[in-house]
């Protein structure tokens, strides 16, 4: 063999071997492209889904002041939040065979690699990174929670605070009595002071006058049903927002407005019919029918 | 014992509070009426801003750009003085509504003081004590005259029965 045909055939083994270590370096820098345009997306991701999840995530469902909420406050906000690696990594899984923009555009002849472990060092190359992100994301997390929780009860105080500036000029507009007067409050208003003349009339001798007023009310409880149900719309006021933002649950708010409102419609019925009897047993005075 | 029309005066007099609660905006909107001087200002103000805008809608901005101009600065002159205007009439107007509600409140709060004081001791109304049985107690505070219908009771039920009426009425 000659000397030039031994450094021909070094040199084509060189050629390859540096086509070859070409080869190795430019799948390394798209792998590391894509890499680092994960860790990217991320970053970015997080930051800005920590950002948007205090922002949006009390908000929507929450308030209306949302009362229709049944999670505690506490549980909501320290919830973990879901990598965005690892959908993104079963996406890529997907997505391998047209595999990224770039290779899609490169079709490199693979020298010596099979796809598939080729694919396989893609996804653990992509697992790894953001565990190993996450990892120290989850070092420099700790005071994250509280740090979150806290932007996450401001923004809800704010909001709360532009609900109630909206709200109040309804309910200034509305009087201190902002309930409406429905067919059935209307119903038992009446109820009550046809009773009280009645009971002044014929019953108030023989028994208590509030026992008929409190057979009317259970009998009231029975007749609810057959009444339209009209919505009553969740008022945001200071006494809502401030137990919504000390951790008490939407739901048990709501039950108690709502056993608030039944006590007070019954309170409202016996003022009338207390009234009403008063009224009738004067009158009847007045005209000089009965002596008391 | 109790005078013939105690719940009648106690009646009226509840009835008289809250209807001047209802009318509190207007008569706080009347009262800053007429203690604002420079109301025909910001009329006249306002009249000019139309004038000029109207001026200037007629002027072509390419042909005349030197006269748009100051019309436009003019204009924007007068509005910062209207802006001006209106939110010390906006701020006078909520000073007046404040002194308004206040001597409001604090004439009812008197109101309701010399009612108690005066039936403190007196029901307005008596019934016979077992018409109102189990309550009698309750209902005669703070008398203690058995059937009696105490000041603070009545005064509730009329302040309930009053809201409820006027706010069906309006």
């Amino acid at each position: 063999m000659e000397p030039g045909d031994v450094s021909a055939g070094e040199k084509a083994a060189c050629l390859s071997a540096a086509q070859r270590r070409a080869e190795i370096r430019r799948r390394k820098l798209l792998m590391n492209s894509e890499d680092r345009m994960n860790r990217i997306v991320g970053y970015t991701k997080n930051e800005s889904e920590i950002n948007a999840a205090t922002l949006l995530r009390p908000t929507e469902p929450r308030f209306h002041l949302d009362l229709d909420r049944t999670e505690p406050w506490s549980s909501a906000s320290s919830s973990p939040r879901p990598s965005p690696f690892l959908p993104e990594a079963s996406g890529l899984v997907s997505r391998s065979h047209g595999a990224t923009p770039e290779r899609r555009g490169s079709p490199l002849p693979d020298s010596g690699d099979p796809p598939g472990s080729f694919l396989e060092d893609d996804i653990v190359g992509i697992q790894q990174r953001p565990r190993g992100e996450r990892a120290s994301d989850d070092l420099s997390s700790s005071p994250r929670p509280g740090l979150q929780k806290y932007l996450s009860r401001f923004d809800d105080a704010m909001k709360l605070r532009g609900q109630l500036a909206n709200e109040k000029p309804t309910q200034d507009g509305g009087g201190s009595d902002s309930e409406e007067l429905d067919p059935f409050r209307i119903f038992r208003l009446i109820g009550s002071i046809l009773l009280a003349v009645f009971v002044r009339v014929f019953v108030c001798k023989f028994l208590s006058i509030f026992a008929p007023f409190l057979t009317l009310e259970l009998a009231y409880m029975g007749l609810y049903k057959y009444f339209p149900k009209v919505e009553k719309k969740a008022q945001t006021t200071v006494l809502t927002a401030a137990l919504l933002l000390s951790g008490i649950p939407a739901e048990v708010i709501n039950r108690s407005m709502d056993t608030y409102r039944r006590m007070s419609d019954v309170f409202a019925d016996l003022c009338v019919y207390f009234f009403t009897f008063i009224l009738s047993h004067e009158f009847l005075l007045l005209i000089g029918s009965e002596t008391p | 014992m109790a005078s013939g029309y105690a719940w009648f005066l106690v009646l009226g007099s509840v009835f008289l509070c809250n209807l001047m609660k209802t009318l509190l905006p207007t008569i706080s909107s009347f009262l800053s009426k007429m203690v604002q001087k420079d109301a025909e200002q910001e009329s006249e103000m306002r009249a000019e801003i139309q004038e000029m805008k109207k001026e200037q809608a007629s002027i072509s901005m390419m042909d005349e750009f030197a006269r748009y101009a100051r019309l436009e600065r003019k204009i924007n002159k007068m509005t910062d003085k209207l802006k001006t205007h209106v939110k010390s009439r906006t701020a006078q107007q909520a000073k007046m509504k404040w002194v308004v509600n206040i001597v409001f409140y604090i004439l009812q709060a008197a109101l309701m003081i010399s009612l108690i004081w005066k039936y403190y001791s007196d029901p307005v109304t008596v019934v016979p004590s077992k018409w109102i049985a189990p309550v009698e107690r309750l209902v005669a505070f703070p008398t203690g005259v058995a059937g009696g219908v105490g000041i603070t009771c009545w005064l509730v039920v009329c302040n309930k029965v009053v809201s409820l009426g006027l706010h069906a009425v309006s």
